[in-house]
């Protein structure tokens, strides 16, 4: 009696089992009850609400051990188990403080750069040894600077107004970096042996661990767009008028003689009085695109970038490009290669080097168009078309307005981000996860702003 | 001695189904001495009665010496075998071959919806009307009320009665295309006889399927449908067509590229660049499942339809696509139907319903696909030799015949 009394008060302190199987019935697939139980009792979790935004990431990829990928990781392994990482082939998330709206690649080094109102709006990554990412303070012995950044470290800007000022663009050339700014025009570091800084060529200049950064801001109007050559910089304003200095001997700035140019000046030439809306430049050739979609070119055409218009391999005055291939809208100048994009979203090449059309096609005076099915085009998917085109030394890179971001060219140390290592004579994706919103393509290495998918 | 038989029809024999007079023929005079049992027959069918009486005779009159004169009125020795069998005892029941589709309804095995259809047909087959059966003269002790001796009479050869040999036909080739597991519906091929060797040349022509999917947001379960073991459920309000949209892109995009790598086509070749602007590279051997296309038909939360093109898939892996977008949407997603519209060259118009499951229509159907199968097979087997397109170019005259 007392002990059914105590088996009784037993049964009733257990909490009664949720769902009780009896051993004498088999187990199945769920019965549409018990499915139905389940789905009303289970907790529902949010993981995201309705408002959600979607982040702002950077991918590198490309040659690590100059810093330029901005791993640390990479060059100087921190952990035992990690191997250094000479070549990253596909593309990785480099973490940032701030939304990068900006980012330029140069030879060996990167600036990124962010509009933002705070104090630190540039940082500089990579090789440093001609004081192209300003003066990076060494932590070890504080008179000295460090030769290669490897990661993203603020440059400190002499701004006047640093709370107010916004940084609108970069650009990188080859030992060189401009900064453009909406109110205090354009700040510009690095080598200038050639004047490209804009400002007098001193002899027997050091440049690395300098401190100099040089202030431009006399020009017509305000400066919309810099563009760094090789050794050269190109400078757009407002009006419509581009500016150049720098090296000169390929006739890359435009202003009619081979000589350095150490103070920028405006160019004539065919662009005279032309209302220029973009300009482009990476290596010695330079291209610019006019507000009615005409192509204006000048410098390096040792790879026939401009022979359909000249014999000459220098071409120091621009000269027009009378491409019957419709309004241009876009340009990139590479080193030995050139591409448009037009107003319909077509995509034409010419130049040297692998230019997208398969292994034969190696060089053309004459732009051949890509046939927009590489750039996922089909009968099924009509709508994709190409919107923006990028050139690095010797590959290039386009983005569809489906946020997909298409490669070619020569891969060098694993900077078209595919995966592999070889050359790629066609346009091949590279997958992000995100969509690719811009890309800055540099020698051997490359930058993307993307947009996660939520 | 003889009886008189002049005035009796000739019977039929079985060499006389290939040429197809049927006209008075010259009478295929059985040898009175030999048994009679034997005119015009083949090995195969002797029945016990013509046995019986032969070994009475011995063998070996039966074997050698008869053959020479068992010979039709054209002189064309009787055809042994089975094959005239079945090409010409009624023209209207001949086994078909070809290939066709029919419509698997969700919740059956592929293997039944197989074994239904070969039912199916084989009950047909077997109920179309038999030639009249044979008759052969016997000559039979008189009556007793008669003189004694034997009296011709022309008595039914039991030994072709379907009573005695059984139904004609009890098994048909049936072969099964790419096969949809148990929830999966849609349109499903088939080949019937002949037709098996071309199934295996439309495998390796690795076209491209096409399924509807329908997903519904908010739950994931154990096996990606919306029947399995709830796992998880998530709020779903944040998701729009866009974002959806955005996933899909995404989807095709990695999955174009694993398409131009599995068809191992050296990229650096100016034939792989043609390729690839034209759009065909394709893998043509083994590969994982790859989508070449999916879009998004319909949007309505929580539920969403898509198309879907794939190769070398199982209607698993689409489900579980389906649970991916949901978790890359940070939400989950279940798939509550796929159903497969198009296999390679059939589409929907093509399945034959469950109701159409009968000789005719399916004769029909085999007919109306077989120029667009065979092109398809020339297109990508263009450079093979053209053995299996004689083959086929055969199996053509051969149902158009009869």
């Amino acid at each position: 009696m007392a002990a059914a009394a105590v088996r009784r008060a037993l049964r009733a302190a257990r909490p009664p089992a949720v769902s009780q199987r009896g051993l004498a019935k088999p187990a199945g697939p769920p019965s549409a009850r018990q499915l139905r139980e389940a789905d009303e009792a289970s907790p529902i979790f949010q993981y995201v609400g309705k408002a959600v935004k979607r982040k702002d990431r950077v991918f590198v990829w490309g040659f690590s051990y100059s810093g330029a990928l901005g791993v640390p990781s990479f060059v100087k392994p921190d952990a035992g188990w990690k191997k250094p990482r000479r070549i990253q082939a596909t593309p990785y998330r480099l973490e940032t403080d701030e939304k990068i709206t900006s980012a330029a690649c140069g030879y060996g080094f990167t600036l990124l750069s962010s509009n933002t109102t705070d104090i630190t709006k540039v940082w500089g990554l990579g090789l440093n040894k001609d004081s192209q990412l300003g003066f990076q303070r060494s932590i070890r012995d504080r008179t000295k600077g460090y030769e290669y950044v490897l990661e993203p470290s603020p440059i400190p800007l002499p701004l006047e107004k640093p709370q107010k000022t916004r940084v609108l663009q970069v650009s990188c050339g080859r030992a060189h970096s401009l900064v453009l700014t909406d109110s205090e025009g354009v700040f510009t570091m690095g080598n200038n042996s050639y004047g490209q800084c804009g400002r007098k060529v001193v002899e027997d200049e050091i440049y690395s661990e300098s401190h100099l950064i040089h202030q431009l801001n006399d020009f017509d109007s305000r400066v919309v767009q810099v563009v760094c050559g090789q050794d050269h910089s190109l400078f757009r304003t407002k009006k419509g008028a581009v500016f150049a200095c720098g090296w000169g001997a390929d006739g890359q700035t435009g202003l009619g003689h081979y000589n350095i140019t150490s103070v920028p000046t405006k160019l004539g030439g065919d662009i005279a009085g032309v209302n220029i809306v973009q300009v482009s430049s990476y290596g010695d050739c330079c291209l610019a695109v006019s507000d009615e979609g005409d192509l204006f070119g000048w410098g390096n055409s040792e790879y026939l970038q401009l022979a359909s218009v000249t014999e000459t391999t220098q071409v120091n005055v621009p000269r027009h490009l009378p491409f019957k291939i419709g309004k241009i809208k876009e340009a990139a100048c590479g080193g030995t290669g050139n591409i448009v994009l037009t107003e319909e979203g077509a995509v034409f090449v010419w130049g040297y080097g692998i230019l997208g059309k398969g292994p034969n096609v190696t060089e053309t005076a004459v732009p051949e168009m890509i046939p927009p099915s590489l750039f996922g085009w089909s009968d099924f998917s009509s709508d994709v078309r190409v919107a923006r085109v990028r050139c690095g030394l010797s590959h290039f890179a386009a983005l569809t307005n489906r946020g997909e971001l298409f490669v070619w060219g020569k891969n060098l140390r694993g900077c078209l981000g595919i995966g592999r290592m070889e050359d790629q004579y066609f346009p091949w994706r590279v997958t992000i996860p995100g969509e690719v919103v811009d890309v800055a393509c540099g020698v051997d290495h490359m930058v993307s702003m993307v947009k996660s998918f939520m | 001695m003889c009886p008189g038989y002049s005035g009796t029809r000739p019977p039929r024999c079985r060499s006389s189904s290939s040429s197809s007079s049927s006209s008075a023929r010259g009478t295929a005079r059985p040898n009175p001495a030999l048994p009679a049992g034997r005119g015009g027959g083949g090995a195969q069918s002797h029945g016990t009665l013509g046995t019986n009486r032969g070994a009475a005779r011995g063998s070996l009159t039966r074997s050698a010496a008869h053959r020479p004169q068992q010979r039709g009125p054209h002189g064309r020795p009787p055809q042994h075998g089975a094959a005239p069998e079945a090409a010409g005892r009624g023209g209207m029941a001949a086994v078909p071959s070809g290939l066709f589709a029919v419509y698997k309804a969700p919740g059956v095995a592929w293997n039944r919806v197989r074994d239904a259809v070969e039912a199916r047909l084989l009950r047909e087959l077997n109920a179309a009307p038999a030639r009249p059966p044979r008759s052969r003269i016997r000559f039979l002790p008189a009556a007793s009320a008669g003189p004694p001796g034997l009296v011709a009479v022309r008595v039914p050869v039991l030994a072709e009665h379907r009573l005695v040999r059984g139904p004609r036909f009890t098994q048909l080739k049936i072969g099964a295309g790419h096969r949809l597991d148990v929830k999966a519906s849609g349109v499903f091929v088939l080949g019937v006889g002949h037709g098996n060797k071309l199934l295996s040349h439309l495998y390796s022509c690795h076209l491209s399927k096409v399924y509807t999917v329908r997903g519904q947001f908010g739950k994931a379960t154990e096996d990606f449908s919306d029947t399995g073991k709830l796992i998880e459920k998530t709020t779903f309000d944040h998701i729009t067509r866009e974002k959806l949209e955005r996933i899909l892109a995404v989807i095709q995009g990695t999955n174009h590229k694993a398409l131009l790598m599995h068809s191992h086509i050296d990229m650096k070749t100016q034939e792989a660049y043609e390729l690839a602007v034209k759009g065909l590279i394709r893998p043509m051997g083994k590969s994982p499942p790859i989508i070449t296309a999916i879009r998004c038909l319909q949007f309505a939360l929580p539920e969403f339809q898509l198309e879907i093109h794939c190769l070398h898939e199982t209607q698993q892996y689409l489900r579980k696509v389906v649970h991916e977008i949901g978790l890359e949407l940070k939400s989950s997603a279940v798939c509550t139907q796929v159903r497969r519209t198009r296999d390679g060259v059939f589409t929907l118009d093509d399945a034959l319903l469950r109701t159409q499951w009968n000789l005719q229509s399916i004769r029909s159907a085999i007919l109306d696909c077989q120029l667009r199968v065979k092109t398809e097979l020339e297109k990508t087997m263009g450079h093979w030799d053209g053995s299996v397109l004689q083959e086929m170019d055969a199996e053509t005259a051969h149902t158009a015949d009869s």
